[in-house]
């Protein structure tokens, strides 16, 4: 889930109306984007992870209004049992959860969840024919996984689910083993995430291909109706059970009236029906007639719904709308190919490069002052953030003079000759992208510098961004957890191109400090080592921090019991409309 | 004839191949690999290996030397011949089944859209045709010349606005049944009728200046009788030329208001393809697409051998 979810949530269009009043709830959302259907296996990008989110569960699931994020169980009955070595995690299920009635099974009768499925639904994101892109949660962490996927990624034959990995093992009906090569404190994290959720084989053998579209979760929500391109319709689950609004939450969430429902059975709606509008200006035009419960705001549009104070217009007070904004946990920010020749070996150059840019203009413009200027490569509301000021801010008269350090003194080397950079984007015929290259193209002349920005199709992009062909790449992280470790592996040495490490950064005291912090659970200790890195990379300055940002909703007065959340994909069942 | 239709028949084929190609180019060539989308940001080398090996997206784009067949392109045709048109990227769905469920709400707008406005053209351009000169012949110029000036999303913004959101005459947005069509064929038919009313009367006036009519007319045949009878007639090649290339584009959909409108059709499939870069999905459309437009092209030249006897077909 990356660019894509940002880009999306400038877009994308949430809403939600009731039916007239009772318990018969409906949420008439709205959508803005293509999804896979619902495999866990394929939840890689928001639509797709929303979907599953409603429908499958898994093992543990973010504490929906507790900040900083922790997780807790959810399929499972407590937290797990963690081996002294951190090597062996132990999971007892809660006894009795069941997958709803399906033709798929015999009889068309649920049965019980057991660890057995949580074996084959993980086997399955392993599976090498089925594609998942989340393969690396596991892959390189789970004892055996590695082999498993070259085995039958080798193998002419059907992969073979009886086929062992030692590091999954259901112990009995209730009980689940996960068996690491190190320790692997993510994997708590990991366990949230859509890929890992528990699905009976049963459907996957009935359904064949057409198992994406007919989901058999435990979720609170069943698939009712879909209309691919158009309408989805979901209803309430009938066989889940269990769980119940949350009461804990801090004073800000009292006052929000966030807890009002504390100890309700969820989910709190019986219905969710979801648009797939693609159009802003119909969204809009359906927000302000009540029809969704919610709307993004298009950049088009955000002088006429926020003031210059940053806050919703009168006009859209009276009308009981509310403007929830909060910080996300991505971060934008132009990466330097630390093999290239020119702006590799100069840290000066690199330098003058972060200085040239005047970010707070760019949030200004480009942004609509939905973001906010970058200060360290690990966001705010994750340990290991400091907010401290960031040592390359616009300065236009340093950056010159960075530029002359670095070898080019008024844009020019040695030889005369004009600086030229070339930087990429991906967003091939894009405005916005258009727009945002023509910035730093502008930044970039007033030090003298020549910076040529090619805007690339996403899959070229990607694949260059992979393979190292970049100089400088324009680049936004969406975190998978919130653990700066996620960040942090992008500048450890051996992750560098073609892995995670797109800037093929290498510095041995940075790595040694990765390898260090990467087996350590959460602590103050591991959060001092968390600032230390990330002030060695600020200081090599191997990223030119560009901005966090923040997400602007809008919202019906009679939705309730929304909060902003990073990881919102499970958090349906938590939210309620009240009679309109 | 049955030779000029065979050998328009196979034209088809370097037509096609020349709109592939070029659409090939554009998204896989220029477009990258798209086994890197599919693998997603953590993507290991290995799993994007696997993914280009399972796709096919590994072998030579063009040409390869030990097999000529056995490249990108080649083999995209070979599938597309074979009506596979794979599955998409975006949604993992067959292309198949996509456009199978995106033809008919396409057609439920564009066939009452493409008739409505046919005939109405035709009706108003005679009129105007018949009272050239006249007042009622002037208002239909100036409507039709402003009918055709305004962008169609003008059209869309303004009629969703006030007659749907504000007046609440129409739903904003939905495909739930006939009332949910009237807007969007309402709107289309204001937009394009206007380009279409000026062509035909152009045309019928045209004619109105020939030999044959002002024969007719010495011979004290009535004005109306000339009109429909004689006029009308032979006027039908340009109108026909008109309306038959047009039968293409009620298969690939109103782009812009299936879009605004929420029609789950062809249109909105394609321009959502064509913003997600998914390439099997627009590969098919534009494939179609492409060997339609030719057919179509091909049937506007037997109409005229039934428009017109003297038009003998070789």
């Amino acid at each position: 889930m990356t660019a894509r979810r940002c880009v999306l949530a400038l877009v994308v269009l949430t809403t939600l109306a009731s039916a007239a009043g009772g318990a018969a709830e409906t949420v008439l959302y709205g959508t803005g984007g293509d999804f896979k259907g619902f495999d866990p296996v394929d939840a890689n990008d928001v639509e797709s992870a929303d979907q599953v989110g409603r429908v499958y569960e898994g093992l543990l699931e973010y504490s929906y209004l507790d900040r900083p994020y922790h997780v807790i169980p959810r399929l499972a009955a407590a937290m797990p049992e963690v081996a002294a070595d951190g090597l062996t995690y132990t999971f007892k299920l809660k006894p009795g959860v069941r997958f709803p009635d399906d033709k798929c099974f015999p009889g068309g009768k649920g049965r019980e969840v057991t660890a057995d499925d949580f074996v084959y639904s993980w086997k399955r994101v392993l599976n090498p024919r089925l594609q998942s892109a989340g393969d690396w949660l596991f892959v390189n962490h789970v004892l055996g996984a590695e082999d498993w996927v070259k085995k039958w990624a080798d193998a002419k034959a059907a992969v073979d689910y009886s086929d062992p990995i030692p590091g999954f093992q259901a112990l009995d009906k209730y009980t689940l083993q996960i068996k690491l090569h190190r320790p692997y404190p993510q994997l708590l994290w990991v366990l949230t995430m859509q890929y890992t959720f528990v699905l009976p084989r049963e459907a996957v053998d009935f359904y064949g291909a057409e198992f994406r579209n007919h989901p058999v979760g435990t979720g609170p929500f069943r698939l009712k109706a879909w209309r691919r391109n158009y309408r989805i319709e979901f209803e309430r689950n009938p066989t889940f059970s269990g769980q119940t609004y949350p009461d804990t939450g801090d004073a800000n969430d009292r006052a929000a009236g966030l807890l009002a429902d504390a100890g309700k059975p969820l989910p709190l709606v019986d219905r969710i029906v979801e648009y797939d509008i693609r159009e802003y200006y119909t969204t809009w035009q359906m927000f302000l007639g009540g029809q969704l419960f919610s709307a993004g705001i298009n950049k088009d549009y955000f002088e006429k719904v926020i003031d210059p104070q940053l806050e919703l217009t009168d006009t859209l007070k009276q009308r009981g709308i509310r403007l929830l904004k909060a910080p996300l946990l991505d971060i934008y920010y132009l990466g330097f190919n630390m093999l290239d020749p020119v702006v590799g070996k100069n840290k000066k150059l690199r330098q003058a490069f972060a200085t040239a840019v005047n970010v707070p203009r760019y949030v200004e413009v480009i942004t609509n002052n939905r973001h906010t200027p970058a200060t360290s490569p690990i966001p705010p509301g994750i340990a290991g953030h400091v907010a401290k000021p960031y040592p390359y801010q616009f300065n236009l008269a340093r950056a010159k003079q960075l530029l002359a350090e670095a070898g080019y003194p008024g844009g020019k080397d040695d030889q005369g000759r004009q600086l030229r950079l070339t930087m990429i984007m991906p967003g091939a015929g894009s405005t916005d992208v258009r727009q945002a290259a023509d910035f730093y193209t502008e930044q970039l002349r007033a030090i003298g510098v020549d910076l040529v920005v090619q805007q690339l199709a996403g899959s070229e992009y990607l694949r260059r961004e992979h393979e190292g062909e970049t100089q400088i790449f324009w680049a936004v992280w969406v975190i998978d957890y919130p653990d700066a470790q996620n960040l942090l592996q992008l500048f450890y040495g051996p992750n560098k191109c073609p892995g995670v490490n797109a800037t093929n950064y290498q510095n041995p005291a940075f790595d040694k400090l990765y390898d260090q912090i990467v087996s350590m659970p959460d602590s103050p200790e591991r959060t001092a080592l968390y600032e230390k890195m990330a002030d060695i990379v600020v200081d090599d300055c191997v990223w030119a921090l560009m901005t966090y940002p923040l997400s602007y909703g809008l919202f019906q007065p009679w939705f309730q019991n929304y909060k902003q959340h990073a990881f919102p994909y499970a958090n349906w069942k938590y939210y309620k409309v009240l009679p309109h | 004839m049955v030779a000029y239709i065979i050998r328009r028949l196979v034209s088809v084929i370097p037509i096609t191949l020349g709109v592939l190609l070029i659409t090939f180019f554009l998204f896989r060539v220029i477009g990258g690999n798209p086994a890197y989308r599919i693998a997603g940001k953590n993507a290991t080398p290995a799993r994007i290996a696997q993914i280009s090996k399972e796709r096919g997206y590994d072998k030579p784009l063009f040409l390869n030397l030990s097999n000529p067949f056995d490249a990108q392109f080649p083999r995209l045709c070979g599938q597309l011949v074979r009506l596979d048109f794979g599955e998409s990227i975006t949604t993992k769905q067959r292309v198949s089944t996509m456009l199978r469920e995106g033809l008919l709400p396409s057609l439920c707008v564009t066939t009452p859209l493409f008739v409505i406005e046919t005939v109405l053209a035709i009706v108003l351009a005679l009129l105007a045709a018949y009272y050239r000169n006249a007042w009622i012949d002037r208002s239909l110029v100036v409507l039709a010349v402003m009918a055709m000036s305004i962008s169609s999303l003008v059209y869309i913004m303004v009629a969703q606005f006030w007659l749907a959101s504000e007046w609440r005459l129409f739903p904003v947005w939905g495909f739930e049944g006939p009332q949910y069509l009237v807007l969007p064929v309402l709107i289309g038919v204001v937009a394009g009728v206007g380009g279409s009313v000026r062509f035909y009367r152009t045309v019928m006036l045209d004619e109105m200046n020939q030999d044959y009519v002002r024969t007719a007319r010495a011979k004290g045949v009535s004005g109306r009788t000339v009109l429909f009878r004689h006029v009308l007639r032979n006027a039908m090649i340009p109108i026909l030329t008109n309306v038959i290339v047009a039968i293409p584009f009620l298969y690939t959909g109103a782009l812009l208001l299936e879009n605004f409108f929420g029609i789950p059709g062809l249109g909105r499939l394609t321009v959502n393809a064509l913003f997600n870069g998914d390439e099997d999905v627009i590969f098919a459309t534009t494939f179609i697409g492409s060997v339609i437009f030719v057919v179509a092209n091909l049937a506007t030249d037997i109409a005229y051998t039934w428009a017109d006897p003297r038009i003998r077909l070789k």
